[in-house]
């Protein structure tokens, strides 16, 4: 039978992906000296990985072109639809904030509040839920600029030390939600290849915890 | 203006010749197992009132549904779906005959897919429904029914069942509304164990959240059902768990094995299920490629109460699986091509009929010369040229 075939988020995800599997006894060298090649052999040929942009994780795993995925939650939420998020890895830890400049009432008054994001779903269902109407602008670069020049009331954004909006005069005003790498399954996959990929699983959950 | 002249809307495509063949192939295996199960065919219209969808039990958001209107205003939409239809139809048409009725479908579907994924926005389904019958007996028919057609398209399939009340019975008693139940039955169908525990983790603790929790972790064979036993003791659903282990058993005859597993975490977005639930998947498909069960709520709602369950294949899935497989044998070419000198033409149709009549795939060539024809079968690679003078 032809190996699992997982798809890891190239860079940091990645790196630690792969850390993971050597815990737990896999090989990785090939993926480790990669060169120009895209699919990699891992173990005893137990793995196929190939490397992919976070949203192109989701895209093969939802196609069922790869078995499994490492992909971030914030990558899910903005991207997901339909497939099985098997399991918190722990790692890549950060979290989606509402930030606006400093001292700023952002909730105060009746006009509508301008959100620039990278994240347009993610703040569309976090405004949603608040029943708060909000006009959003997609920012492809650094949304923390666009309050500053006075383009968006705030912004939502990945925060993790919180320090390049502080040096830009923004504070967070409220948590949107908790971010970390998770290990997502195609559906079909997790129904034909059950033992397999509950086997690493059971391993991934272990060694993570 | 751009003219859209020369290319197909997202998610759409013509089909051409081995495609067709493949597909006329994957249905009229899938036509003979329920024609010889003794299901008739209907055909439903390919546009309809939006009201027929937009019940919340069908499970389809109005963003899904390609609309339209009417020439008095009225919201239509192509069908996304066509077991909603089916039920319409029975409730009115045939309200007055007599049951179960048996039918079968095969039709297209129609759903506004997010653009750019890929996905196919028309596609053709075959199904069955059984309806005015509810009962083990009928829920064997319409399981096997599945499996004889599975197993007519494809030699390496897995099925699923499940029971769409276990989740509905543990999470009656909970005090939560239907927004909060929504997420739990989201994240058990998405086997999303860290949101499945958070939202479990704000409720007071007791068996049933227990339960719950366990739900997408309930998959596998028999011993799934030993595990879900002891969980669910004393609960109210225990009586689907028993249910269903009687159908699991009954259905072992059938010899599936491994290819045959439960999964309690089954708990679909079409809200209409009330029964066993159950999906099933070919190796190379990365979805579903079959979906159905009980839905003995649904007819009531276009005014006809009776029990009714059955399924729809993705026929179009299983099509492009055996094109890509190769498994599909198909030639363009005929054997024989017919040429007619002048004036002989109606004894070289005659002939070309004759030889097909003697199982040779025979062409009348339609180029106005012996020299084009010889041509036109070297370049297509045609064995033979044939001329009546």
């Amino acid at each position: 039978m032809k190996p699992l075939r997982i798809a890891l988020t190239k860079g940091r995800l990645e790196k630690t992906t792969v850390e993971l599997l050597e815990k737990i006894g896999y090989n990785c060298d090939e993926v480790k000296n990669k060169g120009r090649k895209l699919i990699l052999t891992v173990g005893n040929n137990d793995f196929e990985v190939v490397l992919a942009k976070a949203a192109d994780v989701i895209t093969y795993v939802e196609h069922g072109v790869c078995d499994l995925g490492v992909v971030g939650k914030d990558t899910i939420l903005e991207h997901g639809s339909s497939f099985y998020e098997l399991l918190d890895l722990g790692f890549g830890k950060c979290r989606f904030a509402l930030a606006v400049k400093k001292d700023f009432d952002f909730y105060s008054g009746y006009n509508t509040k301008t959100i620039a994001t990278k994240y347009p779903k993610v703040t569309r269902a976090f405004f949603d839920e608040k029943n708060m109407d909000v006009r959003i602008i997609k920012i492809e670069g650094s949304v923390e600029l666009a309050p500053l020049v006075g383009l968006s009331d705030g912004i939502v954004d990945i925060v993790e030390t919180g320090s390049t909006l502080k040096a830009n005069g923004l504070e967070v005003i409220e948590w949107v939600a908790d971010i970390s790498a998770r290990l997502i399954a195609n559906t079909a996959s997790l129904k034909l290849r059950k033992r397999e990929i509950e086997e690493l699983q059971k391993k991934l959950e272990d060694v993570t915890k | 203006m751009n003219q859209y002249l020369k290319v197909t809307p997202e998610g759409m495509k013509d089909f051409l010749f081995a495609e067709c063949s493949a597909m006329d192939d994957v249905c009229g295996r899938i036509e003979q197992v329920f024609r010889g199960r003794d299901f008739k065919r209907v055909i439903t219209p390919g546009i309809e009132f939006y009201d027929v969808f937009s019940l919340p039990c069908s499970g389809i958001a109005q963003e899904d549904m390609f609309k339209m209107t009417d020439n008095r205003g009225r919201l239509m939409v192509a069908r996304p779906d066509s077991t909603l239809p089916i039920a319409r139809m029975v409730s009115s048409r045939l309200k007055n005959s007599t049951l179960p009725v048996r039918l079968y479908y095969k039709q297209a579907v129609y759903r506004n897919n997010p653009t750019l994924t890929g996905r196919r926005n028309e596609f053709l389904q075959m199904g069955i429904e059984l309806v005015g019958v509810k009962g083990i007996r009928a829920d064997l028919e319409v399981l096997t029914t599945a499996v004889q057609a599975m197993q007519a398209v494809s030699h390496d399939f897995r099925i699923e069942l499940g029971h769409a009340e276990v989740f509905d019975a543990l999470s009656d008693g909970l005090p939560i509304d239907a927004d909060y139940k929504e997420k739990i039955r989201l994240s058990i169908e998405g086997k999303n164990y860290s949101a499945l525990n958070s939202l479990l983790d704000r409720l007071p603790p007791c068996q049933a959240v227990q339960a719950i929790r366990s739900l997408p972790s309930l998959f596998g064979g028999a011993e799934v059902f030993d595990k879900a036993a002891q969980i669910c003791r004393g609960t109210a659903a225990a009586e689907a768990l028993g249910y269903l282990q009687r159908l699991y058993g009954s259905l072992s005859a059938l010899g599936l094995g491994d290819d045959l597993i439960i999964d309690l975490g089954l708990v679909q977005r079409n809200d209409y299920y009330t029964g066993f639930v159950f999906s099933g998947y070919i190796n190379g498909i990365g979805d579903a490629v079959i979906s159905g069960g009980r839905y003995d709520e649904l007819l009531a709602e276009f005014g006809a109460p009776m029990g009714a369950a059955g399924f729809a294949i993705d026929t179009d899935a299983v099509t492009l699986k055996s094109l890509s497989d190769g498994s599909v044998s198909y030639s363009d070419n005929p054997d024989v091509l017919v040429f007619a000198a002048d004036g002989h033409e109606m004894e070289a149709i005659a002939e070309t009929a004759r030889l097909n009549a003697q199982g040779r795939r025979a062409r009348f060539s339609v180029l106005p010369t012996l020299e084009e024809t010889r041509r036109f079968a070297a370049e297509r690679g045609i064995a033979e040229v044939i001329t009546v003078e």
